[in-house]
């Protein structure tokens, strides 16, 4: 017999259990499962199409599952409808009501539900002040700019003071500047409020800098959750890899030589013994993933690598190169700006790898061996 | 000397409340071949200046002119500049050949000229075996492809692009920025376009032209305009997270210079400075500090937020007066409520006045 899904404390505020949902035959999203903990922001991130809005819009009772279970609080949040789901969802396009002020934008929930004017401005007041907008509340949305409309947006969601808030793309319509700074805004409310975030995004640079947890998911499935940084250091496959990380991860295929030697791009490179182990484990080949910033130019005389250079791509302070090794597997590697400054096209260069950080894919599955 | 391929003179658009100017006395020349980004935020008037290039919209006051003659009163279509949206323009129900023919079809070109152009500028671009699809087939960054070809094969004077990329996924991007760089260097083209992603300047242009409330702030070479920041708003709006700027005053301490806010005092090690009087904005870049344990020196404090980017992260880090960003190795980094030091180096600080937000000659 199964007990009664309860709500309590240590319940997560969101979770996911064996979620598909079916579109005209095509699943959009298969047997996925995740939790938000209370107090937690987590990240979806995918690519467009992945069924990030899906999943988003079954946790906001939007849409339903197929099968499996939504759980809110710990509470089996079937029979649920989207107002008695105590969350809030802000989209992309920042839909305030383009007549009123930001003052009744943000109003407008509690407005709805005949809060007193008197506990309404008390609230609306503190709301601006902690999303630094209060210089706008007697404006209209079209005087605002970007980032005040996003935090208008915000505080109208907020002055609920609901349990989960979700977030679709919440940031992409917004300058590189902006975006990055509301970033660490929204990271920084999130944790004075406590609340629980869901947000989803394409761009894993956002997903790193403010998530607790990353779901990533890929095709309607859940690919990794993991922390960002292990998600960076240890996708779960090579798509992960190629996905997270800019510029983008090496993939060279790689073959086990005599002596704890490993054979890549044209030359020879000693890695650590368990790394070895598991290439022989996996048939003594695979695709390494190398990060290019475990790359670095060496002597050409002495380094255990080499390759010429085809390409210079300027970063600000630092460049990314691209390079040819004499088996013709191209590499990206990071290195000063001023460095790449003084290399010509076709340069010979000679390449250090650092190998220890290195992850190996299976050459057929392409999942990482561990 | 050669004729500049593009000059804009105390180019001026007043809005038409006439209450603010959307570009305000924009100077800018682009010699042939080269290609200048127009980088700046939403509302900087960087799109309308590249409209006022275009025809699209005319300059209240101020003199442009492409290859020596002025076009300003020159109707858009006949400046022989081709502007590349954001959003693609494509056909989708006509085929690739159809696109990109477009332009010249619509001129009158004979039937074999369009064809051989329309060769010439698909193999360029390496879509000959996309020419028979339908726009409609194609993923965004062949879409894009195609809206420049359609753009090129009318051999314009200068390729004028509108936030190009801004509509691709990640990977699209990066692909397209090759193919621009590859377009410059095997065709010379002239090019200016206007952006909001510094790292899409950085990579394409050889000049950026940094905007802000309709002014360009600084015009430099890449490099420059990231190294030598001649404007608070440049230094501000440059850099990943951008320099961290502080105001305050620059004084002597016990005969060292220092740095100087509220409780937070700065030593600077450079006797090449001078004491002045009124505010300055002290800057440095999050790459030029290192964190140290917090007993080997005085600027030290809690962490406050760590954003992690993969092979570094960015560290906030709380000095009472002020917190600086710190660009710190993912490895070893620390954890929020951490206490740790901060040191700099003396060499990469830059000094803004306080109240023009120019930089401060040293």
């Amino acid at each position: 017999m199964t007990a009664p899904l309860r709500t309590d404390l240590a319940a997560p505020a969101l979770a996911f259990a064996g979620v598909t949902r079916t579109f005209r035959g095509a699943a959009a999203l298969e047997d996925v499962s995740f939790q938000v903990p209370e107090g937690s922001f987590t990240v979806l991130l995918g690519a467009a199409g992945a069924g990030k809005t899906t999943t988003l819009r079954i946790a906001a009772g939007l849409d339903g599952p197929d099968s499996g279970l939504v759980a809110i609080g710990g509470r089996d949040a079937g029979g649920l409808e989207p107002k008695d789901r105590d969350l809030a969802m802000i989209f992309d396009n920042l839909a305030l009501y383009p007549d009123k002020t930001g003052f009744r934008n943000i109003a407008s929930p509690l407005e709805i539900r005949r809060v007193r004017p008197a506990e309404i401005a008390a609230r609306v007041t503190e709301i601006a002040a902690t999303l630094r907008i209060s210089h706008v509340l007697q404006r209209l949305p079209r005087t605002m700019s970007g980032g005040e409309r996003q935090r208008v947006a915000l505080g109208r969601a907020l002055i609920r003071a609901p349990k989960l808030f979700l977030l679709d793309e919440p940031l992409s319509s917004l300058d590189a500047m902006l975006r990055i700074e509301l970033r660490a805004e929204l990271k920084r409310l999130q944790r004075e409020l406590g609340h629980a975030f869901l947000l989803a995004t394409p761009d894993f640079a956002e997903a790193m800098a403010i998530a607790d947890t990353v779901v990533l998911i890929r095709a309607g499935r859940v690919v990794q959750i993991a922390d960002p940084q292990t998600l960076y250091d240890l996708p779960a496959d090579r798509a992960a890899a190629r996905f997270v990380g800019a510029p983008e991860i090496n993939l060279v295929p790689v073959t086990l030589a005599d002596g704890g030697l490993v054979r890549v791009a044209g030359g020879m490179v000693a890695v650590p013994p368990d790394l070895a182990a598991r290439l022989a484990a996996a048939g003594g080949t695979a695709e390494a993933g190398i990060r290019p910033e475990h790359l670095a130019l060496a002597d050409a005389r002495t380094a255990p690598l080499r390759a010429t250079l085809a390409d210079v791509e300027p970063l600000g302070l630092k460049a990314a190169l691209t390079v040819t090794a004499p088996d013709g597997t191209a590499l990206r590697l990071v290195v000063e700006a001023a460095v790449a400054r003084g290399l010509a096209p076709g340069a010979p260069l000679g390449l250090a790898l650092e190998t220890a950080p290195m992850v190996l894919f299976d050459t057929t599955t392409g999942r990482r061996l561990a | 000397m050669s004729t500049p391929k593009l000059e804009l003179v105390n180019v001026r658009k007043d809005f038409s409340d006439g209450s603010v100017a959307a570009v305000d006395g924009v100077d800018l020349t682009v010699t042939s071949g080269e290609t200048v980004a127009l980088l700046g935020p939403s509302g900087c008037g960087k799109s309308t200046t590249l409209n006022m290039i275009v025809g699209l919209e005319q300059p209240t006051s101020g003199e442009i002119r492409i290859d020596g003659v002025s076009v300003v009163g020159v109707p858009a279509g006949q400046r022989n500049v081709g502007l590349v949206f954001q959003d693609y323009a494509v056909f989708t129900h006509m085929t690739v050949a159809k696109n990109l023919a477009f332009g010249l079809e619509v001129r009158g070109r004979p039937k074999a000229d369009v064809a051989k152009a329309v060769a010439e500028v698909a193999e360029l671009l390496g879509m000959t075996d996309k020419l028979k699809a339908k726009a409609a087939e194609l993923g965004g960054s062949e879409l894009q492809r195609v809206a420049i070809g359609r753009t090129l094969v009318t051999r314009p004077a200068i390729l004028l692009l509108d936030e190009p990329l801004s509509n691709l996924e990640a990977a699209a991007r990066l692909a397209m920025r090759r193919e621009l760089r590859r377009l410059q260097s095997e065709i010379g083209l002239t090019i200016v376009y206007v952006t909001h992603d510094q790292i899409e300047a950085l990579s394409l242009a050889d000049r950026i032209a940094v905007m802000s409330a309709g002014k360009i702030r600084q015009v430099a070479a890449t490099s420059d305009v990231y190294d030598r920041p001649d404007h608070v708003f440049v230094a501000s709006f440059l850099g990943s997270p951008p320099m961290n700027l502080v105001r305050g005053q620059l004084m002597s301490a016990a005969g060292d210079m220092v740095f100087r806010r509220e409780s937070l005092v700065i030593p600077l090690a450079r006797p090449d400075l001078q004491p002045r009087p009124g505010e300055i904005v002290f800057g440095i870049r999050p790459e030029a500090l290192t964190l140290v344990p917090a007993h080997d020196t005085p600027l030290a404090g809690p962490v406050t937020f760590v954003e992690p980017r993969g092979p570094e992260a960015v560290v906030t880090v709380d000095l009472g007066a002020a917190s600086l960003k710190v660009l710190a190795p993912a490895r070893g980094r620390p954890m929020e409520g951490d206490r740790v030091g901060v040191a700099l180096d003396p060499a990469q600080i830059v000094l803004f006045g306080g109240d023009t937000g120019r930089r401060l000659a040293l």
